[in-house]
């Protein structure tokens, strides 16, 4: 039994946006602020419980709080930044997000 | 893992809880001031538990600022419930650990502890319910991972 196949142009031309169109978002980024106050071992039960990281990620984003101030403890789209952002607060850290420069 | 003495893993799974009358009471107290928290608009923890979440917005999502209070909520609300019980659930004891790091922000926050150096500066009398609150959540960072 033989099979018709339809070819379906796929040539949108007048819809596929050409370089000059194309704009890049950058990623937005989640960053944990340093706090004086907080436990260091609560700021790593945070981390893993909120983004599934190993023990030793979560440490290591722990240390670059204590020692930088601040660290970028995730990148990505703006709405699930807003999330985890969210989800940093309501477990009590000092947390914000911005985009990419 | 520390030992820990106030917050115990047991064999069951279940996490026991060693707090006197004294340790309840104190937390029953800290937990009914974060809940406070949403229905006061000056309260003074106000601005440790709502901080921005895009600081170069003019205004975050309403969605998600009604979000966090909802969060915020719940833990602090099933924490305040269970804060009498001899065992605590898993999801019970993260409920303490969120309400109570809450809490020690909004302590904190009134104080005037924003750095290092105004810890390092303050009295023992301010510091003594921060070293409290701190202790508890050192143990329970170690038994919500054990």
């Amino acid at each position: 039994m033989g099979a018709t196949v339809t070819k379906r142009s796929t040539s949108t031309r007048g819809d596929v946006a050409t370089d000059d169109h194309v704009a890049v978002e950058h990623p937005w980024n989640v960053v944990v602020w340093n706090d004086p106050v907080t436990p260091m071992s609560v700021v790593v039960v945070i981390l893993r419980k909120i983004f599934q990281y190993s023990n030793a990620k979560a440490t290591q984003l722990m240390l670059a709080v204590h020692n930088e101030g601040r660290a970028i403890v995730w990148s990505g789209k703006k709405d699930r930044a807003e999330g985890y952002c969210v989800q940093l607060h309501a477990h009590g850290l000092h947390a914000s997000i911005e985009q990419d420069a | 893992m520390g030992k820990t003495t106030i917050f115990i893993r047991r064999r069951d799974g279940r996490i026991e809880v060693r707090l006197n009358d004294y340790g309840r009471t104190f937390v029953r107290d800290l937990l009914t001031h974060l809940m406070d928290v949403e229905t006061q608009a000056d309260h003074p923890w106000r601005s440790a538990t709502n901080q921005p979440i895009d600081p170069a917005s003019d205004a975050d999502d309403p969605l998600w600022v009604l979000e966090r209070e909802r969060m915020t909520s719940s833990h602090a609300e099933l924490a305040l419930m269970t804060v009498d019980d001899e065992f605590l659930t898993d999801a019970e004891a993260w409920a303490w650990l969120c309400a109570l790091q809450n809490v020690l922000r909004g302590v904190s926050s009134e104080r005037g502890f924003f750095s290092d150096t105004d810890v390092e500066r303050a009295s023992d009398d301010a510091l003594s319910d921060v070293r409290l609150i701190q202790l508890l959540l050192f143990e329970l960072a170690e038994v919500v991972t054990a």
